[in-house]
């Protein structure tokens, strides 16, 4: 009752602040979205391109990869415009909005280096590219812990794993129509080392964990189709031994393709 | 070979299992992915503990505020000593905290944060509303946490929305235990702030960007609140206008929101005067 001192209580200026951040952020989001258009289509494209894998006889896989590389160049270009979109603000502010698109990118680089890497003549390492390879591939940073910079995450990686595990699996019956019994004691063997891998993270409750949670299927999937070429004799004895024997087989066995292919 | 195969799927012995891991050769790659990741939820975890201890100060800060029965003055002593008790906790929490919020962490975390921020927003807001009858302003917000943290206006409007809340149920405490509220300058003050505040609210265009806007959907929830907020003291008000003169002493709005607040103690004892 006493007090007759009535300030306006609002100073405008604080919403109108509030409304030009909302305005800002809105505008970001929707040039990041713009994009990532580019990148998805170049996704898309490169991934019809070594998803032919699945039908072509083993002495042409090498060669199918390399044609992959246009697409490899654009993508990188694809992210340098969302870098150069994004790069004044927090990393983790928008990350959210392209994580999954870099994830479906890291994964085709590492089905590239992996087709690459088990199809070359005389060579039967089964290989996954390191997180560095394919942040070099990419021409991005990866796992930055205290600068503030775009880079790939070690989950982000993670995923692209497990999607190439999956590729993989379905790779597996696919080599088999082929008549190509090395590929899937190949994978056998990655997909054991990867879902042994996985078991010593400490994964929460989160995407990661739940998709992770799914390889033990791949393992089995892929471990039945090898029982069965193992059962029929169809994979050469020895063929599941570890080690120095093994790599020895498989060398004896790639000479098959590799001739054809000179 | 085929038999190794199969006795291998349903228990696998231990050496083998001990082999594999040795000839696995991205072993190595993945414990170091564990450290990281072990990192990062570790630092994970205790922002979200922060968050909660900060929450459950403000919390009581906004009750001891409440308590405070005239508004646009400086608190009592023993209510102003409680409130700047719980002020130094929080401060101290977020000097604890903030090392791990800093540089690319500051955004990693934030949705971890940000639920003890617009508390604390909330808090401190009603407390700068009730001494001085002024919002408080985003630098000051800022300020008062000296730089250890960003504040963003993202976190400063949702605290100001739950704002409207506090500032609801103290009008109402304040119509139902001042005199003449009809004609009393601090309830209609208290009133027109709502309204401006819920004006300024309405005129926020928070629906860019498709609803995951900046504020997110939370906004479309909190203004139906806020809305309900303000509409129960015009009410009330209104009431008390209308019908004000027959009320007998210690009459209180048909409100049941206003009880849940901080004045439910004082509520009781008005209905042992009766």
């Amino acid at each position: 009752m006493s007090s007759g001192n009535i300030y306006a209580m609002v100073d405008p200026e604080i919403f109108a602040a509030v409304q030009e951040q909302i305005e800002i952020d809105s505008q970001v989001k929707e040039d990041i979205r713009e994009a990532l258009k580019i990148i998805d289509k170049e996704v898309r494209l490169v991934t019809s391109i070594l998803s032919r894998v699945h039908i072509v006889s083993p002495e042409h896989v090498i060669e199918l990869t390399t044609t992959a590389d246009e697409g490899f160049k654009r993508l990188r270009d694809g992210i340098q415009g969302l870098i150069d979109i994004v790069k004044d603000y927090p990393y983790y502010k928008y990350n959210g909005i392209w994580s999954r698109d870099i994830q479906n990118v890291a994964f085709l680089v590492l089905f590239q280096g992996w087709l690459q890497r088990s199809y070359a003549p005389g060579n039967a390492e089964n290989s996954l590219m390191t997180i560095e390879e394919v942040g070099g591939v990419l021409g991005i940073p990866v796992n930055l812990k205290t600068e503030d910079r775009f880079h790939l995450t070690i989950e982000e990686y993670l995923h692209a794993v497990l999607g190439l595990v999956e590729e993989l699996t379905r790779l597996t019956t696919n080599a088999v129509t082929q008549h190509d019994f090395l590929r899937p004691r190949m994978i056998n063997r990655f997909i054991k080392d990867i879902h042994s891998s996985f078991q010593v993270l400490n994964l929460k409750n989160d995407s990661l964990r739940r998709r992770g949670d799914g390889l033990k299927y791949n393992v089995k999937k892929v471990e039945e189709v090898n029982y069965d070429l193992i059962l029929r004799n169809l994979i050469p004895t020895g063929a599941d031994e570890e080690g120095t024997e093994k790599k020895g087989d498989v060398k004896e066995d790639a000479k098959g393709p590799s001739e054809q292919q000179e | 070979m085929a038999t190794a195969q199969r006795s291998r799927e349903p228990h696998r012995p231990k050496n083998i299992l001990a082999q594999e891991l040795q000839n696995n050769p991205y072993l190595s790659m993945f414990n170091h992915f564990r450290d990281e990741l072990d990192e990062h939820h570790d630092r994970r975890e205790r922002v979200i503990k922060a968050s909660r201890d900060i929450t459950a100060l403000s919390k009581k800060m906004i009750f001891t505020v409440q308590r405070a029965r005239e508004p646009f003055s400086p608190l009592p002593t023993s209510l102003s000593k409680e409130y700047e008790t719980r002020f130094k906790q929080i401060q101290n929490i977020i000097s604890i905290i903030s090392p791990d919020l800093q540089e690319i962490s500051a955004y990693r975390y934030a949705r971890q944060i940000s639920g003890g921020i617009q508390e604390y927003i909330e808090a401190i807001a009603f407390h700068h509303y009730l001494t001085t009858g002024k919002l408080i302003p985003l630098s000051a917000v800022q300020q008062s946490v000296k730089s250890l943290i960003e504040i963003t206006p993202g976190d400063y409007i949702l605290g100001i929305f739950d704002l409207v809340g506090e500032m609801m149920r103290f009008s109402i405490t304040m119509i139902a235990t001042r005199g003449g509220a009809g004609k009393d300058e601090k309830v209609a003050k208290a009133l027109r702030d709502l309204r401006e505040l819920r004006l300024e609210f309405e005129g926020l265009d928070t629906a860019l960007g498709g609803g995951s806007g900046l504020l997110g959907k939370e906004v479309q929830k909190k203004l139906g609140v806020m809305k309900a907020c303000v509409e129960k003291v015009e009410a009330a008000v209104c009431g008390v206008i209308v019908r004000g003169s027959e009320r007998p002493k210690g009459w209180i709005p048909d409100l049941t929101e206003a009880v849940r607040g901080g004045g439910s103690g004082r509520i009781d004892r008005i209905y042992e005067d009766e």
